[in-house]
């Protein structure tokens, strides 16, 4: 396998989250670039280098930065998406924590493209010591003068996942409740009191400099045509070595489970993986054995790569409690906005309740899939198809184990 | 103005603004489309999802209150597929629901009642038993009553106090099945226009303490009328009901759109201001304070004006209808009385907001004032006729018109308000406006037409 530390870097480097010791090993040389290059050639070359978000959607970059307007009386805004609370998912924290000063380098050349002078990091507030790292490295950054060109503010989250969707975040960031926006008609910037914004994962940006220090041409080599470059791929649950480790897209599953993670924990039989946090569909072993890692191949079996962050499940997994678990995440972390969420995440958890407590019946097995019938594209935002997509996964995939659970009658 | 071009919908074509809501289209050629979060003053919030329908080329359903008009756009909004998303989202919206409708003042004008009537499921599939609690008797001020079980959260009523009244005294506090409408920490609602909420309310959740449980909603009638708090000339219906035996009882006002003058609201104070057309009423004709025959005391009424002839003061009301004044105008001439309107006690600066109050406080001034009446009376006078000024004036004899009880006069005759005949009236923006005979009481008092036909004769 081969080794490609595009955001990893300095992540074993002692003490990486100081300017000083950051420094020594190359922070901020990428802001060299900007002499040469104007903002409109920052964004084609990250154009060029196909950088895709790294927040779960894999949308292009680009392509976002390029609806700022260059010109214009209102100030744009860049906003730094950490409100990392997928379940599965642990990687923006790694870059907060322990190279911090990637983010901020990333974020002076995005603003720099963009045109921003302000640029927001919006943090979970559950990363309260992640955040303490990353305020102390904006304060090292301020000192020694290199955020003349633009301010970053950190502005702490109060809990809720779906201020994690780019419209519900700016909504709390205005300091209203967190409930996703309705999408606009054409494409168009987000917009953050009213003023254009740019929306982008804390990978993503910090996937910036190595672009414009080495040209797209050099992160292409990494991964595969469609999905160029390299995801911060995480695993929890049933492996030896859980964590973070960066690997080239288009890597191959089990290859990674085994290398990285060394195997199934205490030997026993890979069950079952959700392959990027919990919303994304559910895959079985088997469908895991030729299975790479890169966007159109996750989408091809029907899941999606969602944020690389995989939960590894062994043969002694109930499949039950695990849909259980995920489940009561949803309920309660749904905003109550739309009806076939609020309700029908809260309806779906106390139909697995039933049948985890062996009083289910086969009506309830078919009513959870209705319900996800019910949740699927009928909402603002894709918190319920998520949803959706995770109990028919499960219930598709498992279903004789769903089947065994029922009360006889 | 946005070009005007052809949609079609269930097969029929229809001329729409270019880019204007689906959902306007609807509702305006009253094709059935459910909705509980949408609402023409608010405009569209998105979250009740029941407005769905299918547009030709989209492989989803979409919601009506968020889709743009465009050209040759064929929608769908009966399909099969159609009722039966709708269905599903309503059983939805029904799971915690305490379907409580019997005990529900809301019952009989329910949209959930109404949707469930066109696409719910009469057998329901729910297996599970509990539903999510919550505070049934939430006392929010301003006369309302909150139930937060029945609330489907459609946020018209926190829309409203942020978009409409900017007071932000309600909220959506708590996420998925445990959100609910409350009041912000510390606060009240205490708006002057509150009550609103109670009619923008699709459900039972927001309730009038003063309405609640008085009446069956499909017990009342409703004619038009006009609000007679001020000179704005509010739209509204009053719903009144006549029960057997009974006498002819006003239960509530409720504001009827005009979007030349009240748009979709009134005041809670105008609302609220039935009860004044019920109470203290003067219902019979006294001379000297005691009860009199008509004839006995039209035949008073008609020496006095023989007898004060060329020094009558005829005092008309400006809450008067248009057509009551004009009577007393061509009466006055009759008997070569001077008429005045004393429009002073009306002025109330403190009344006055920028949305629906006028400092005005008579609904009919701009008559008055159209018709050159004289609104500054002499301080002494003869004889004073008043058709139902509040004040009593300098006179040697005062003979009341009256639909209120009021101090010691020679002669007082009683009159039907405004909700017991029909009329006109002309608001301060010169918009003249009618109001229907809505109230048939047992033993109804003349209208001040009839009165006058009475002295004539």
């Amino acid at each position: 396998m081969r080794e490609c530390k595009i955001v990893s870097k300095k992540f074993e480097i002692e003490n990486a989250h100081t300017l000083a010791v950051a420094k020594k090993h190359g922070a901020y040389a990428s802001l060299e670039k900007l002499k040469e290059y104007s903002p409109l050639e920052i964004i084609n070359i990250i154009q060029e280098s196909k950088l895709r978000g790294k927040g779960g959607g894999g949308a292009s970059a680009a392509e976002k930065w390029a609806l700022m307007p260059q010109t214009g009386d209102k100030p744009s805004f860049l906003v730094v998406n950490c409100d990392e609370s997928e379940p599965g998912t642990f990687k923006d924290r790694q870059i907060i924590s322990k190279d911090p000063h990637l983010l901020l380098e990333g974020i002076l050349l995005t603003c720099y493209a963009i045109k921003a002078k302000h640029a927001y990091i919006y943090i979970r507030g559950e990363y309260f010591q992640f955040q303490k790292i990353l305020q102390a490295a904006i304060d090292e950054a301020y000192a020694e003068g290199l955020l003349t060109e633009c301010d970053i503010t950190i502005h702490r989250g109060a809990g809720a996942y779906i201020c994690g969707e780019k419209s519900a975040l700016l909504e709390s960031m205005e300091g209203k409740r967190g409930h996703p926006r309705l999408k606009p008609k054409q494409k168009e910037p987000e917009w953050f009191f009213n003023n254009p914004a740019l929306v982008n994962n804390v990978e993503t940006i910090a996937s910036v400099p190595f672009i414009v220090q080495n040209g797209a041409e050099v992160y292409k080599a990494f991964g595969t045509k469609q999905s160029p470059g390299t995801l911060l791929f995480a695993m929890s649950g049933h492996v030896e070595r859980p964590g973070v480790y960066e690997a080239e897209f288009g890597t191959s599953m089990m290859e990674y489970i085994n290398h990285f993670g060394g195997g199934i924990k205490n030997g026993k039989k890979l069950k079952a993986v959700i392959p990027g946090g919990v919303s994304c569909g559910v895959l079985t072993a088997k469908e895991c054995e030729n299975l790479t890692l890169d966007y159109e191949a996750l989408r091809h079996i029907g899941s999606s790569l969602g944020t690389g962050g995989m939960i590894i499940m062994d043969e002694d997994t109930d499949m039950i409690e695990a849909l259980k678990n995920i489940l009561e995440f949803y309920h309660e972390e749904s905003c109550g906005q739309c009806t076939p969420c609020r309700e029908g995440t809260g309806w779906s958890d106390k139909l697995v309740a039933k049948i985890l407590d062996k009083r289910g019946t086969k009506e309830d097995i078919d009513k959870l899939l209705e319900i996800a019938d019910t949740m699927d594209g009928k909402t603002i935002c894709v918190f319920a198809p998520s949803v959706s997509i995770v109990i028919v996964s499960f219930i598709s995939k498992f279903r004789d184990e769903f089947e065994a659970a029922l009360c006889v009658k | 103005m946005r070009e005007m071009i052809d949609i079609i919908v269930d097969s029929k074509t229809y001329k729409a603004q270019n880019g204007s809501l689906l959902i306007d289209l609807l509702i305006r050629e009253k094709i059935k489309v459910p909705y509980f979060c949408y609402h023409e003053s608010l405009g569209a919030d998105g979250n009740c999802r029941m407005c769905m329908v299918e547009i030709e080329g989209q492989k989803r359903p979409q919601i009506a209150c968020d889709t743009l008009i465009k050209p040759n756009m064929q929608v769908r909004s009966n399909s099969e597929n159609i009722c039966k998303v709708r269905t599903d989202i309503l059983e939805l919206e029904l799971i915690n629901h305490p379907v409580d409708c019997p005990t529900c003042d809301q019952a009989g004008e329910c949209s959930l009642q109404d949707f469930y009537m066109d696409y719910g499921l009469h057998n329901t599939k729910i297996t599970i038993q509990e539903k999510v609690k919550h505070a049934k008797h939430v006392d929010l001020g301003s006369n309302v009553m909150l139930d937060q079980e029945r609330c489907v959260l459609c946020a018209r009523c926190t829309r409203f106090t942020d978009k409409i009244t900017h007071t932000h005294e309600l909220g959506i506090i708590g996420r998925g099945d445990e959100a609910k409408v409350s009041t912000m920490p510390g606060r009240k609602l205490d708006n002057p226009y509150a009550m609103n909420v109670v009619d923008l309310c699709p459900v039972g959740a927001l309730t009038s303490k003063d309405f609640r449980f008085h009446q069956r909603v499909w017990f009342l009638q409703t004619s038009n009328s006009v609000c007679h708090g001020c000179a704005k000339g509010c739209n509204i219906y009053i719903d009144h009901n006549k029960m057997k035996y009974q006498d002819d009882v006003i239960y509530r006002f409720r504001p009827r759109r005009n979007d030349a003058v009240n748009g979709f609201f009134i005041c809670d104070e105008g609302r609220l201001s039935y009860k004044d057309l019920q109470e203290n009423r003067q219902e019979s004709i006294l001379l000297y304070e005691e009860e009199t025959q008509e004839n006995k005391a039209l035949q008073e009424l008609k020496n006095l004006i023989e007898n004060y002839k060329e020094k009558i003061t005829l005092i008309v009301d400006a809450n008067l209808f248009t057509d009551e004044i004009e009577a007393l105008v061509a009466f006055a001439k009759s008997i070569s009385a001077t008429l005045y309107s004393p429009l002073e006690i009306y002025k109330d600066e403190n009344f006055k907001d920028d949305m629906l109050k006028s400092a005005n406080r008579a609904a009919n001034y701009k008559t008055i004032e159209n018709l050159n009446i004289n609104t500054t009376l002499p301080t002494k006078n003869a004889l004073v006729i008043n058709f139902n000024h509040p004040l009593d004036f300098e006179a040697d004899v005062q003979i009341n018109f009256t639909t209120h009880k009021r101090g010691k006069n020679r002669l007082t005759f009683p009159i039907a308000a405004f909700s017991e005949n029909a009329g006109h009236l002309t608001n301060e923006d010169s918009i003249m406006q009618e109001c229907q005979k809505a109230v048939f009481k047992n033993n109804p008092a003349p209208t001040i037409v009839e009165w006058l036909q009475k002295v004539r004769s």
